[in-house]
């Protein structure tokens, strides 16, 4: 390297010693001589300086340049602090959205589980057009485990509510698992604590075994860790905790239990092990060595196939079974695929807004400091060092911006996480980490770059005299064009944006304000009252019902009760029961199919309760002998001759009694319905007692007073008559509603905020291009003026250029968001294009804001000075 | 600004590092003789300042066309004595070939016969 300071003193002495020397030779005297050499040596410490630069590194010049341009833009945006602080809110939106969906997209969908080898673990599932999941039955099971080769294990697992005694003062209902004992071996999954089940657990003479897991073990039992050896009961069977399960993705079932076959009485049945079609269980298999996801799905599906010839009678000859293989990991993550992908697009369109936002205000200053640049490059200032000065601007802003981003970020994160959570468990897992920072970090240095090279440099070619002695503004048609070009972009995105999110609360508003046919839902109060365990039903349920109902209906401040086996919404699906049905004097033409209709349980005094109006007839009473039924008015109209329904007789199939019944219809009810939100005309019929309600059956309370204060009293009446049951899920109709509604709610929030956020930025876009390009024209409105223009006839010229913004925006937006959906539809399935009516909203509100944005600087154009104008070039 | 200064001086520091080649060519020689040998040289027509000599010398060494060496000057006090290496003479050549070459084409530019006017 170079010399050290010593050695270039020394050097400079040196040649003052010469200098000096040669002088006294020539005859000056020795003071003279050294002041004339210093004099012509000039000056010491600039020469210093200049050699000891010729030795530094070129990064070190580099980087103090920089530092001299990053001090340089902080001192001018501190001048132009709503502009920056436009731009650094701006990005901050931008990035932060775009970095915390980044990160519970990676969390989701792309981490590893933690299951030993989890890419050989599959999920196999069996379906058809009109059931997503059928899950699989005993017999099939045991068929695929015989006869697949390239599956090296199979693990089955089925979801069941116990009533959990002796964890906590309670009884209360718990969700569990049951599994045989290769379950855990399959999915490679570890105990924290004891041991997990394995085969000795296997088999009807094993000892009853609970594996607790994770989550329940540290937030209900304080991570206990005496609690394995614990003895408890699951529903009638006695168990003991033998270990705890480690943290893992709770699939298929988000269980707090999880134990061996033994403890229910259902799998040990007849109707579980033989019973082809009593189907209950998920299935999970680890690829044997040799084979690929790709070699499983062919072998299972022929062997499947193959399974559906011998045994015909099991499957529905109307729809087809399918067989489907995914990779344990995809099947967890597939219904939070799509949200999370629109959500990343969202995100990106967001980016975009702010980008191009940031990109117009960016452009708008250095079209008014075109004259200092000009100046500048007059000096000598290079290309280089002009950009480096823009770069130098703009990196403090994305800097700020992604700091800002990264702060907001988190709560986002967390948020966007519980979001998410409702489509996969993974989510709650995701935490901010390193990814956020990277993203936002690298989304700041490419915007930083990219908005460091929008502005034009002053060029050497083009005249800039004018520019240079006035510093004024005068606006290039090339820089308006880019202005233009980019508010349109903002434009186009959020009417994307904004058609999608207006799509969404239509849909919100819709099932919201729709009817249900429920009177003063926010009076009746529904409890589930669960069955033990499955296969084991409530003894003598319907007088049990009965009696609990009359008992309830004394308690003060109760106005009536009732019982039913489904509450609205809550329970729709799988407990819902539907039959084809028989109506006297109705016959199907020819090749129309029976009828079907909804099948619901219904105490006495049931419609009462539940605010439903009796049409015609009476409602159930206490005591029926007969066989019975209460239909619903479509029904009533679609099958009977003017609705006269009453005292015809119906009868339909039913899971426990092959041989239906006819029963005489004793009312006619308004329609309801508790499966969708937005209601149907629904046809169903309502029986008074079912021998399915022993398998569980929800309570429902009017009251005058507040429901929730009667929830102790109930237990108390319920706790009297069963010791041991559990209630559970105790809500108003009008919660219960809410609470199912509740992701559409937060969908449309999500969204809306996105193209709020869209909106707002889309606005200021509009108005500063607007604006600057009034303040550049003052000359050109004031001539205009001078020349007997009306100020109204200026201010529609304005509006109008907001507006031709608008139309483009909207337009290219329109053709741009349908271009996008057809090419997701590719890929996602359920892409739905927004109804003309949203679409139409968006397009107004952009309209209007447009109008709203172009308004500011119209008015400022109307107003200008003449005179002023004039002078002012 | 580095780049700004990187350009003004090359302009001055391609003939002042030929120049600086060219008076090393005969042996070494202190930053001191090179100035007064320019100087003499160029009949005082160019006196060549202690602020540019020494940058250029130290960048003519980080270049590896010249390297130094310390001696006792005729001052009685330790200097600095540059002197050319094989590269720095390779280079001299370079630029003598280009600068005849410039002063060629500008002379004949200069000398050339005045065109006609219509």
């Amino acid at each position: 390297m170079g010399p050290g300071n010593d050695e270039l003193d020394d050097e400079i002495r040196g040649h003052l010693a010469i200098s000096i020397k040669q002088r006294i030779e020539r005859g000056e005297d020795p003071e003279s001589a050294r002041l004339a050499a210093l004099r012509e040596f000039g000056n010491v410490a600039l020469t210093r300086e200049a050699v000891r630069r010729v030795w530094r590194p070129l990064w070190i010049e580099h980087a103090a340049a920089l530092r001299r341009d990053l001090r340089f833009a902080l001192r001018a945006l501190v001048r132009v602090k709503g502009m920056a602080a436009t731009v650094i809110v701006t990005l901050a939106l931008g990035i932060g959205a775009n970095a915390a969906i980044f990160s519970v997209v990676r969390g989701v969908l792309l981490r590893p589980l933690v299951n030993r080898d989890e890419d050989r673990l599959i999920y196999i599932r069996q379906s058809r057009p009109d059931v997503e999941n059928m899950t699989f039955s005993v017999p099939e099971i045991d068929d695929l485990r015989a006869r697949v080769k390239s599956v090296s294990a199979f693990g089955d697992f089925s979801t069941l509510d116990f009533t959990l005694i002796g964890l906590g003062s309670e009884p209360r209902s718990i969700k569990s698992g049951v599994v045989s004992g290769t379950f855990f071996e399959v999915m490679g999954l570890r105990p924290v604590l004891g041991r997990l089940l394995d085969r000795r657990d296997d088999g009807p003479n094993a000892q009853g075994a609970a594996v607790l897991t994770y989550r329940f073990w540290t937030t209900s039992l304080n991570s206990d860790p005496t609690v394995v050896g614990r003895k408890i009961r699951l529903g009638p069977s006695p168990a003991t905790i033998v270990g705890v399960l480690e943290p893992s993705v709770p699939y298929p079932a988000d269980t707090e239990i999880i134990a061996n076959i033994v403890t229910s009485p259902h799998h040990l049945g007849a109707t579980m092990s033989k019973g082809r079609t009593h189907r209950m269980t998920e299935l999970f298999g680890r690829l044997a060595p040799d084979a690929s996801v790709e070699s499983a799905r062919a072998e299972l599906t022929a062997v499947h196939a193959g399974m559906m010839r011998e045994h015909p009678e099991a499957y529905s000859t109307k729809q087809r079974t399918q067989l489907t293989v995914a990779r344990l990991r995809d099947q967890i993550a597939a219904p939070a695929r799509t949200v999370l992908l629109v959500l990343l697009l969202t995100a990106a369109v967001v980016f975009v807004i702010a980008c191009s936002n940031v990109a117009n205000l960016i452009l708008a200053r250095s079209v008014r400091r075109e004259g200092e640049l000009a100046v500048r490059a007059a000096l000598g200032a290079g290309a280089g060092a002009l950009r480096r000065t823009l770069l130098a601007e703009s990196l403090v802003l994305c800097g700020a911006g992604a700091v800002l981003g990264i702060a907001l970020s988190k709560p986002l994160v967390a948020m966007i996480g519980q979001y998410a959570a409702r489509f996969s468990v993974r989510a709650l897992d995701v935490s901010v980490d390193a990814t956020v920072l990277w993203v936002g970090a690298g989304l700041a240095i490419a915007a930083a770059i990219l908005l460091a090279f929008v502005p034009r440099l002053p060029s050497s070619h083009a005249p800039t005299g004018l520019g240079l002695s006035s510093g004024s503004v005068r606006i290039t048609p090339g820089a308006n064009r880019r202005l233009r070009l980019f508010a349109t972009t903002q434009i186009a995105c959020s009417f994307v944006l904004l058609a999608g999110a207006s799509m969404l609360l239509t849909t919100l508003v819709t099932t919201q304000t729709a009817k249900t046919g429920y009177a003063n839902m926010s009076r009746v109060l529904a409890i589930d009252v669960p069955s033990e365990a499955l296969g084991v039903p409530l003894k003598n349920s319907s007088t049990f019902f009965r009696e609990a109902a009359r008992r309830i209906t004394e308690l003060p401040g109760v106005e009536t009760a009732s019982f039913g086996n489904v509450v609205p919404w809550r329970d729709a699906g799988p407990l819902g029961g539907n039959a084809t049905f028989t109506a006297e004097g109705y016959t199907p033409a020819d090749g129309e199919e029976a009828p079907r209709g909804r099948v619901r349980t219904a105490g006495p005094r049931f419609f009462a309760a539940l605010g439903i109006s009796l049409l015609a007839g009476r409602e159930f009473t206490d005591d029926e002998r007969d066989p019975v039924a209460i239909v619903s008015q479509s029904l009533a109209q679609r099958m009977f001759q003017n609705g006269d329904a009453l005292n015809r007789h119906i009868a339909w199939g039913d899971p426990m009694n092959p041989t239906p019944t006819q029963r005489r219809i004793v009312g006619v009810v308004a329609d309801v319905d508790d499966e969708n939100m937005v209601r149907q005309a629904a046809m169903t019929i309502y029986a008074p007692s079912s021998p399915m309600l022993g398998y569980g059956g929800r309570l429902f309370v009017r009251t005058s007073a507040d429901p929730y204060s009667l929830v102790p009293a109930v237990t108390r009446v319920v706790r009297t008559l069963a010791p041991d049951q559990s209630l559970e899920r105790a809500a108003t109709l009008d919660d219960v509603r809410a609470e199912v509604l509740s992701p559409d709610r937060v969908n449309a929030l999500v969204f809306s905020g996105f193209a709020g956020i869209a909106l707002l930025i889309a606005v200021v876009g509009v108005a500063s291009v607007l604006a600057f390009s009034v303040s550049a024209r003052t000359r050109e409105f004031g001539v205009r003026l001078a020349v007997g223009s009306a100020p109204s006839q200026l201010v529609w010229r304005v509006v109008s250029e907001g507006l031709a913004i608008a139309a483009v925006g909207i337009a290219s937006g329109a053709a741009g968001g349908w271009a996008l959906a057809r090419i997701t539809a590719r890929f996602v399935e359920n892409v739905h294009l927004p109804g003309a009516l949203p679409v139409a909203g968006a397009a107004i509100i952009l309209v209007v804001a447009a109008v709203a944005a172009s308004m500011m600087p119209a008015v400022r154009a109307s107003r200008v000075d003449v005179l002023q104008a004039l002078r002012s070039e | 600004m580095a780049t700004r200064d990187d350009e003004r001086l090359e302009l001055l520091q391609g003939t002042l590092d030929m120049l600086i080649l060219r008076t090393l060519q005969w042996g070494r020689q202190h930053g001191h003789g090179i100035g007064q040998a320019i100087r003499a040289q160029s009949d005082d027509l160019l006196k060549v300042e202690t602020g540019s000599l020494y940058p250029a010398l130290h960048r003519l060494v980080k270049r590896g066309w010249l390297k130094w060496e310390w001696d006792q000057s005729e001052a009685n006090q330790r200097a600095k004595y540059y002197r050319l290496t094989a590269a720095g003479k390779a280079q001299l050549l370079r630029e003598q070939n280009r600068w005849s070459q410039l002063v060629n084409a500008i002379g004949r530019i200069l000398n050339a016969a005045p065109t006609s006017k219509e």
